[in-house]
């Protein structure tokens, strides 16, 4: 096994060192100098941002050439068919490059949307859609939350009634990332209003060009629209396109949050883990003659002591999956921990800035963090929020019993 | 030497199983309130089945020559256990402080009773202040007339571990040429040892009193600065493994409780609030347990950056036991707040071991310091 992997990992650095240059070091920092970008969600201007999603599918099309597009994936959909730890080192080394940032392909699409389909859609689907995905031509994403349905997923109630060879879409989802991109979504749907709410739910994909998808762009806080609001309006779609059985949703949903990818080490990297320098931190305190504030030191040290622990336990995380042993509940304490960390940073450079980042005043490195500022509420929201996160932790890692449930299915039928 | 993972999990088992046998709680009940504050026959044992006390003593001095992950692995279930053993302040403190000194002749004629659990000894630095600094050391010491290195120390020690039982205490006193590191035999003439009242009734500490008593010069003359960081480095890592062993019992314990206890007709695990708690204390343990282990691995292989993982495994690891044995309490409710009830023990030994080298104050800057913030 370690063998494999060495090997495996010297082959990715053929491969990257043959179509990339190594990353900066960004952790390694002069005060005033290079970009002072905080930036988690794009801000970019409609024009740059298609620019920046084009970019992402090349590097995509040129990994899938390579045989990296789709590590996990079977050959016969244009995978390498090895193991998610192979993935998961190819990520680890891939981010101390310098390669387009390609998340708005992969996170949703190619980590999660991608393996439901190979694992519950029909095989005529499979071939339409899984190689071109893997290759950079076609981006997906999740239509699972609705204004009634978020962390209580399964109370989705956007509707779909069979007609002939087809379903017949009506409703409404929202917080879709990359809508906007999309050529396919996954939805999820109520197909039988009296069962359960866990078993009247039919998964399907949907053409994001078909007649009645509408994409409307949300602008979140941060003042950009990463997400949207997706309205299906009698959206005919056929039987083939339907995931796993018809009321059998629930399974395929399951599917899709569980690849919600292990971020292990790949979170060590990038402009956002500036924001948890020390360098970066201590310069400015420097910079704004802040550097022997008691009170600031303190809070500084916190901080530092949790970015420094969570980065420990994402190393010894990495160091175990390269000796092939897969990731266990530090995964989840690694994304609590990713989200208050930044958050906590960022209110700290906040404080430490003072006036400096309620209005701008031109000065490198200080406004610019009103952007990490605004997005941090995100990261304690998407993918599971904090809440629902401490009670896998509880229920699944320390056993402890569940709340006891109220199901109904009233609220579903409204 | 260094165990594999495999070695690393049966040196593990092999220590809990010990430990559950001779260290009950019942047996640490009983040693809280015995003097000494061992027990000599488990310790006997533990030398002479285990050889703990020579883990991570070289070889050429009687010893087995592991490194700090193998001395993480155990001190973590020293911790879990609350074992009363002289284990800390001989092997952790006083062994560390006799390599750390870097004179042969010393380690030569020290370690290897350590190492066979014959001698147990104590590293007495902080005076009333409670202060490891050196740079605040009163305690002096002067050459004898007689010359051959022999000197007379005198002043005041306080918060020693082990202090009235340890048979070799290492001592910090100050020379013309700074803070210096000592020997001095416990028997010897002049000095006086007197048992301090502790929160945590399972690490036994005392105040000395040295009137011009006999002590040999270990290390170079004013040498005491530079050792001791050395020594505090590696001390406040293998606290922290300690710590992070006692943490994980808290959070099991409090699992247990939360998934049988029964109000409302329902296990009190169902309720948000308490499982919540135990969700926190998950995190805080698992990122103690982070970062001790890998302050211990990058010790071991002497990286350049264990200085600053030393001063984060101290402070998660401080804060992460503190947390979790106030909400072990809280999650038993009235019973978590009697003395039949473990969970004081752990209260009491997670403050004093958050204290014990300064507390929040000093690893704070400490970490800074290590950053150069
Ligand atoms: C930036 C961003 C991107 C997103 N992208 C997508 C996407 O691409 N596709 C998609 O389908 N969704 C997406 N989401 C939606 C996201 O999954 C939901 O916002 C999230 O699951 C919470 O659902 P909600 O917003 O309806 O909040 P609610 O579920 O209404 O929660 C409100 C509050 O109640 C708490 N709460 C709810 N239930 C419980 C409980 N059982 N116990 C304790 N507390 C509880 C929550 O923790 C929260 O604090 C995105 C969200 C954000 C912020
Ligand atoms: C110093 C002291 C003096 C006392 N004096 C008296 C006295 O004079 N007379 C007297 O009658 N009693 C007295 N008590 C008892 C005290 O009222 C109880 O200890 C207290 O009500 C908690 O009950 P419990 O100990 O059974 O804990 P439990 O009720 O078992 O609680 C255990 C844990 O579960 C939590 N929990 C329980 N139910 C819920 C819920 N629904 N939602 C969320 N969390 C929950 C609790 O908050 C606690 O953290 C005293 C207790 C103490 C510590």
């Amino acid at each position: 096994m370690e063998q494999d992997m060495q090997d495996f990992a010297a082959e990715v650095r053929r491969f990257l060192d043959a179509h990339v240059t190594k990353a900066p070091d960004h952790t390694a920092f002069t005060w005033g100098e290079g970009d002072d970008t905080m930036a988690y969600f794009s801000s970019l201007p409609p024009e740059e941002e298609r620019e920046h999603v084009q970019r992402a599918r090349e590097w995509q099309r040129i990994r899938h050439e390579n045989g990296f597009g789709w590590i996990t994936g079977p050959p016969e959909y244009g995978g390498r068919g090895l193991t998610p730890v192979h993935d998961l080192l190819y990520d680890a080394i891939e981010s101390e490059y310098d390669v387009a940032d390609t998340g708005t392909l992969s996170v949703i699409g190619l980590g999660m949307i991608g393996p439901t389909i190979l694992a519950h859609a029909q095989p005529r689907i499979k071939d339409r859609w899984l190689p071109a995905m893997y290759r950079g031509d076609a981006i997906a994403c999740q239509l699972f939350s609705e204004p009634g349905a978020g962390s209580d997923l399964a109370s989705v109630a956007t509707k779909a009634v069979r007609d002939g060879e087809d379903w017949v879409l009506n409703g409404q989802k929202v917080w879709t990332s990359v809508a906007q991109h999309s050529q396919i979504g996954l939805a999820l749907t109520r197909t039988n209003p009296d069962a359960p709410k866990h078993r009247g739910i039919t998964a399907f994909l949907v053409p994001m060009d078909a007649p009645g998808v509408e994409v409307r762009p949300l602008r979140q806080m941060t003042g950009g629209a990463d997400f949207n609001e997706v309205f299906l309006t009698d959206v005919r779609v056929p039987d083939d396109h339907r995931l796993g059985e018809v009321d059998g949703g629930w399974t395929v949903a399951l599917t899709t949050l569980m690849n919600e990818r292990a971020t292990v080490g790949s979170e060590g990297a990038g402009p956002v883990a500036a924001a948890l320098s020390p360098d970066r931190l201590s310069a400015l305190m420097r910079a704004t003659w802040t550097w022997d504030d008691r009170a600031l030191r303190a809070r500084l040290a916190e901080l530092l002591v949790d970015a420094m622990a969570t980065e420990h336990l994402n190393t010894r995380a990495l160091r175990r999956l390269r000796g092939g042993v897969a990731p266990g509940p530090e995964m989840s304490v690694s994304k609590l921990m990713y989200g208050q960390n930044l958050t906590r940073a960022a209110h700290f450079v906040s404080d430490v800035l003072g006036p400096r980042v309620i209005a701008d005043t031109g000065k490198w490195g200080t406004y610019a963090w009103s952007e990490l500022l605004l997005a941090t509420p995100a990261l304690l929201i998407l993918g599971g929020t904090e809440e629902i996160m401490k009670n896998i932790l509880a229920e699944r890692v320390l056993g402890l019993p569940k709340e006891p449930a109220v199901a109904t299915t009233k609220e579903v039928r409204s | 030497m260094t165990a594999d993972e495999s070695e690393l999990l049966e040196l593990r088992s092999s220590v809990r199983e010990f430990l559950e046998a001779k260290s009950p709680e019942e047996a640490v009940r009983k040693l809280m309130e015995s003097e000494p504050r061992f027990d000599p026959a488990v310790w006997a044992q533990a030398a002479d089945q285990l050889r703990l006390p020579g883990l991570v003593i070289p070889e050429e001095y009687g010893g087995d020559g592991f490194g700090p992950v193998e001395l993480g692995v155990v001190l973590e279930e020293m911790g879990r256990a609350l074992l009363c053993a002289p284990f800390f302040a001989t092997v952790v403190l006083a062994a560390q402080a006799l390599l750390a000194s870097g004179d042969s002749e010393a380690c030569a004629r020290h370690l290897p009773g350590i190492a066979s659990g014959r001698t147990t000894a104590t590293l007495a630095v902080a005076e009333d202040s409670g202060s490891w600094d050196p740079a605040l050391i009163s305690a002096r010491a002067v050459p004898d007339g007689g010359g051959d290195g022999a000197w007379r120390l005198s002043g005041r020690k306080a918060f020693v571990i082990d202090g009235t039982t340890a048979d070799l205490l290492l001592v910090v006193a100050r020379t013309v040429a700074g803070p210096s590191l000592f020997a001095v035999d416990r028997r010897a003439t002049g000095l006086e040892a007197e048992p301090m009242e502790t929160l945590d009734a399972t690490r036994a500490m005392a105040r000395l009193t040295f009137d011009a008593v006999p002590a040999t010069l270990v290390g170079a003359d004013g040498a005491g600065g530079r050792v001791m960081a050395k020594v505090l480095d590696i001390a406040t890592v293998g606290l922290a493994a300690e710590q992070a062993g006692g943490a994980r019992r808290c959070l099991e314990t409090s699992a247990d409780y939360a998934r049988t206890r029964h109000q409302f007709g329902r296990p009190i695990g169902s309720f948000q609030a308490v499982k919540h708690k135990c969700a926190d204390m998950l995190v805080q343990v698992e990122l103690a347990e982070a970062a001790s282990r890998e302050a211990a691995r990058l010790a071991a292989e002497g990286a350049p950056d264990f200085p600053v993982a030393a001063a984060v495994a101290h402070a998660c690891c401080s804060r992460a036991y503190v947390f979790a044995a106030m909400e072990n309490i809280q999650v038993h409710g009235g019973i978590g707040f009697t003395w039949e009830h473990p969970a004081h023990l752990y209260f009491r030994r997670a403050k004093s071991s958050q204290l014990l080298f300064g507390g929040p104050a000093v690893y704070h800057e400490r970490l800074l310091d290590r950053l150069g913030i």
